[in-house]
């Protein structure tokens, strides 16, 4: 009974208390994802934002998902351009290596990064993070922008009493709401109480920490005559390679932590002084002893992962056959460990290159032609 | 003799007055502390890439391109799309967009007049990329055309008026550390101003930017341009409320001391003297400055009304600069008969030089902002260097006061000194003549060096601490900045009333003194009138007992 107590409260946001939770091995809520994919083939310009509300496209949300997002309205666009720039971000940060990130987009129903988040390894570790911050980072872009029109007002970082409305003390900070947009979203679909679980909630909460602790401080002086007797500070949101990069660091030196620790003994602790029944800290055992324990920003997983070397039908994963390799590193790019020591065949080609390019602030490339021999290694 | 009020006041009523305007004080912080907000907002905005696909700027069509609502722009997420390319949009079509306020909590919220300014700023975010690289080894000039609209909650959506149009010449500064120089890793800029409003008079605000591209010069190749944020900063409208209330509160209170002073004075049955006089300038330019005329900014439009705050601040500021020198001067108690404006013409031609340098500063910053709100002098090289350069007078003449002012107050304690060898072997009336005068003084020393180091600690405290401070677990916070202000503001009140009081002449000891003149000589007396200034009212009193 306590267990299920401590259960709800480390549920809270989730209220998943006045349900029964069903096991879900295969998370049916990273459907999600699969949002990523709209409006792939001709990304047209869209239409204005307010039209947005009744995008179709809300079929691979959860019940709850959906009524979240219908509250927010415009927010179903933050969080399909959320699942791009993470899946974006993921093939960025992994194009050099054996497991590539590779996406599928099956409209079956299946998780589009494949069976791999099924498993309990770094990359479906780092999947969970760079989903759950692309969701926080994007809604907070998406307040920023003024597309959502429900982000929070919250000027404070204490409870101020009610009535200190925007005229009274204006209104400040998307991060937060980004954040707690992300934590309801995506961790809505993590039903269950299993080991599993507790890991995919804090990678998630991992990635959100990453998008939140990335802020830079910015100030402007406007005294008297411009003079720094007043100033005004703010965060603003750094850009998504940036959390990419550092979740990236997390996921190089993950923790590996022991199965069968789900982290609720902790939660029974800290309920018990009275404190943290809102917060969910979760508290892993690393499987090294001489590790520490894992902090809210360290990823963590409890299987070894795939050596990705060979076709995996199972994972979704096309083995390095064929990948381009650097012939001249040693590191995982190179071709002794991208190939799996299979060797790799040389290949000279022409290739058709744009070249002496004039580049404008954004757009607008000026280009030649040019034709340049190159030589590539392919994986056999 | 005849004095001012101080020296006739009792300890106990000194003590009294002390103590009630040290509550006062502490009133005023507090009000700044806990009743009132933080006193400025940020809104910090993501501009919308409006797609002008008809090039309708540049054919000067005025439609403004709107982020939201019923008439948006067709728009682009990002310079990464692939229809960039597709649609081969070129940077001339592109228009930043981004409407003020942003709507939060489900409500569409308005600026309100109590917001009173609004400075805006951009935050360029350039991105590292080889292909497309950012100039590092010269700051690369932008150039800003940029539209402000406004439209009021009335209005129809589409009926945005223009409020202001410029085009801007801007340096863009931006660095990246050597480790992080890859694709897609943001530069650190630094951030351009934009505009300053002196007045929120309209609900809402509309600003579009376009940053345009020609062959036949190098304005805009800044790199790789990912986002443009839009910064607004307004002053809350908490902050103005209570300001507005403190305002409204001291000015009929400093105007009441005020005449009553003056009405004191002009009772001596003399003429005025010059610390007299001055000491009622202080009080009139406070009075000015008190003035909540602000009111009239929530029903009229009144952009200049930043400007003319920064002027009666500085005129204040000026007038106590001016006060302190001819304070200490008067009270040099050497021979020399000063009392006249005259006679200290070189210290304040210091203060007037130094406020003149910050008054033609002011007037080129803010005074051109009323005719174009985008403005900035520090934008082109030339008013870059002139504004430096004011601001450098101002400074050099800051620290020669200060060492004038150092000066003259080193002076008054060697000649108290000196007096105090021989105060023993004076007779009662020059004792008490000249006792008076170091206690008044030296008590003046007190309260002001007092009042400038509360100053300068409370500011160096805001700059240390992040603005906001919280006391134990209790949920009493204390806004600190807020605090500052107000308290900082209240209390050159509270100074400004406190020399109000006590050095106003006193008529108490006419009937007191009269025992201790019997055993003054005839000689003395005419040593005495020709005292100094300050004994003018000892003179005329004597004067007017001799002729009795």
């Amino acid at each position: 009974m306590h267990l299920m107590v401590t259960l709800c409260l480390m549920l809270l946001t989730t209220d998943v208390c006045s349900q029964k939770s069903t096991k879900v091995k295969a998370p049916k809520g990273t459907k999600w994802w699969s949002l990523a994919k709209a409006g792939e083939p001709s990304n047209d310009l869209r239409s204005p934002l307010t039209k947005h509300n009744n995008n179709p496209s809300l079929e691979p949300l959860t019940k709850r998902q959906r009524k979240l997002v219908t509250k927010n309205p415009g927010s179903i666009v933050a969080v399909e351009s959320g699942a791009k720039m993470a899946i974006q971000e993921c093939k960025h940060q992994f194009k050099n290596r054996r497991w590539n990130c590779p996406t599928n987009f099956d409209g079956h129903g299946n998780s589009i990064f494949g069976k791999i988040i099924q498993k309990g390894c770094r990359e479906s570790a780092f999947i969970y993070a760079i989903t759950s911050a692309a969701v926080a980072h994007s809604v907070s872009r998406s307040c920023a922008e003024g597309g959502i029109s429900t982000c929070t007002c919250d000027t404070e970082p204490h409870d101020r009493p009610a009535g200190r409305d925007w005229e009274w003390s204006g209104c400040s900070d998307n991060a937060k709401f980004g954040h707690a947009f992300s934590r309801k979203f995506v961790d809505i679909l993590e039903k269950g109480r299993d080991f599993r679980y507790m890991t995919n909630l804090h990678n998630n909460e991992a990635g959100r920490v990453h998008v939140s602790s990335g802020l830079r401080r910015d100030c402007k002086c406007h005294g008297m005559s411009g003079s720094c007797a007043v100033k005004t500070c703010w965060m603003s949101l750094t850009s998504f390679r940036e959390v990419g990069n550092s979740l990236k660091d997390r996921f190089d030196g993950a923790t590996r932590i022991l199965p069968g620790n789900d982290g609720l003994k902790a939660e029974e602790e800290n309920s018990g002084n009275g404190r943290g029944s809102k917060k969910r800290k979760l508290s892993f055992t690393p499987a090294n002893p001489n590790h520490k324990h894992p902090g809210k920003r360290d990823l963590v997983y409890f299987e070894d992962s795939p050596s990705f070397c060979e076709k995996d039908q199972g994972l979704g994963h096309n083995g390095t056959t064929g990948r381009e390799c650097n012939g001249t590193s040693i590191g995982i790019d190179g071709c002794d460990l991208m190939c799996c020591g299979r060797g790799y065949r040389t290949e000279e080609y022409v290739a058709r290159e744009r070249c002496q390019c004039q580049f404008h602030w954004c757009c607008d490339v000026i280009c030649k032609v040019c034709t340049v021999n190159k030589t590539r290694h392919m994986c056999l | 003799m005849a004095g001012v009020v101080l020296e006739t006041l009792s300890n106990k009523k000194l003590l009294i007055l002390s103590f009630s305007l040290a509550i006062i004080l502490t009133v005023f912080f507090l009000i700044g502390g806990i009743v009132a907000p933080s006193p400025n907002s940020v809104m910090d905005t993501l501009t919308v890439k409006c797609y002008d696909k008809d090039n309708g700027w540049h054919l000067n069509n005025m439609k403004p391109f709107t982020p939201r609502g019923k008439d948006s722009c067709k728009y682009i997420d990002s310079f990464n799309d692939e229809e960039i390319e597709l649609k081969k949009i070129d940077a001339n079509e592109i228009v930043f967009s981004q409407l003020l306020p942003l709507p939060k909590e489900g409500i569409d919220l308005d600026m309100s007049r109590w917001f009173q300014n609004l400075i805006a700023v951009m935050d360029v975010n350039v991105e590292y990329d080889e292909d497309n690289p950012y100039p590092e080894n010269n700051k690369p000039e932008m150039l800003i055309e940029a539209k402000l609209f406004y439209r009021d909650k009335e209005d129809d959506e589409s009926d945005w008026k223009l409020l202001a149009e410029s085009s801007e010449q801007r340096t863009l500064d931006c660095t990246i550390e050597p480790e992080r120089r890859r694709k897609g890793n943001l530069y650190t800029c630094e951030l351009i101003s934009l505009f300053e409003l002196g007045s929120v008079h309209y609900d809402y605000y509309l600003i579009n930017i376009r940053l345009p591209i020609d062959p036949r010069n190098t304005m805009n190749r800044i790199g790789k341009l990912a986002d443009m944020h839009v910064i607004a900063i307004f002053q809350n409208g908490g902050f103005t409320k209570v300001w507005f209330s403190m305002k409204t509160v001291l000015f009929p209170m400093v105007l009441v001391v005020l005449v009553w002073f003056w009405r004191r004075v002009q009772t001596q049955g003399r003429s005025t003297n010059l610390t007299e006089r001055t000491i009622f300038a202080l009080g009139i330019i406070l009075s000015i400055m008190n003035c909540p005329i602000e009111w009239l900014t929530l029903a009229v439009n009144m952009p200049y009304m930043m400007l003319l705050n920064d002027i009666r601040d500085g005129a204040f500021y000026a007038m106590l600069l001016s006060f302190w020198i001819i304070f200490v001067g008067e009270h040099m108690m050497d021979q020399v008969d000063r009392n006249r404006l005259m006679a200290y013409w070189k210290h304040l031609t210091v203060v007037i030089l130094g406020c003149l340098a910050l008054f033609i500063f002011e007037m080129c910053e803010r005074g051109r902002q009323l005719v174009n709100p985008f403005f900035s002098i520090w934008s082109s090289e030339i008013g870059g260097a002139a504004a430096f350069g004011f601001i450098i007078t101002a400074g050099i003449a800051a620290c020669i006061y200060f060492l004038f002012l150092c000066y003259l107050v080193f002076r008054v304690f060697r000649n108290i000194s000196l007096k105090r060898t021989s105060l023993l072997h004076m007779s009662t009336l020059r004792r008490k003549y000249y006792s008076g005068l170091i206690f008044r003084f030296k008590f003046l020393m007190i309260v002001t060096l007092l009042c400038a180091a509360l100053t300068v600690i409370f500011f160096i405290i805001g700059q240390l601490s992040e603005g906001q401070w919280k006391w134990g677990d209790i949920d009493v916070s204390l806004e600190y900045t807020s605090a500052f202000l107000t308290g900082v503001y209240g209390m050159w009140n509270v100074y400004v009333i406190a020399i109000l009081c006590l050095y106003a002449p006193s008529h108490k000891k006419f009937t007191t003194e009269t025992d201790d003149t019997d055993t003054n000589s005839r000689e003395e007396e005419v040593q005495l009138t020709q005292l100094p200034s300050e004994a003018s009212t000892l003179t005329s009193f004597i004067t007017k007992q001799s002729a009795d």
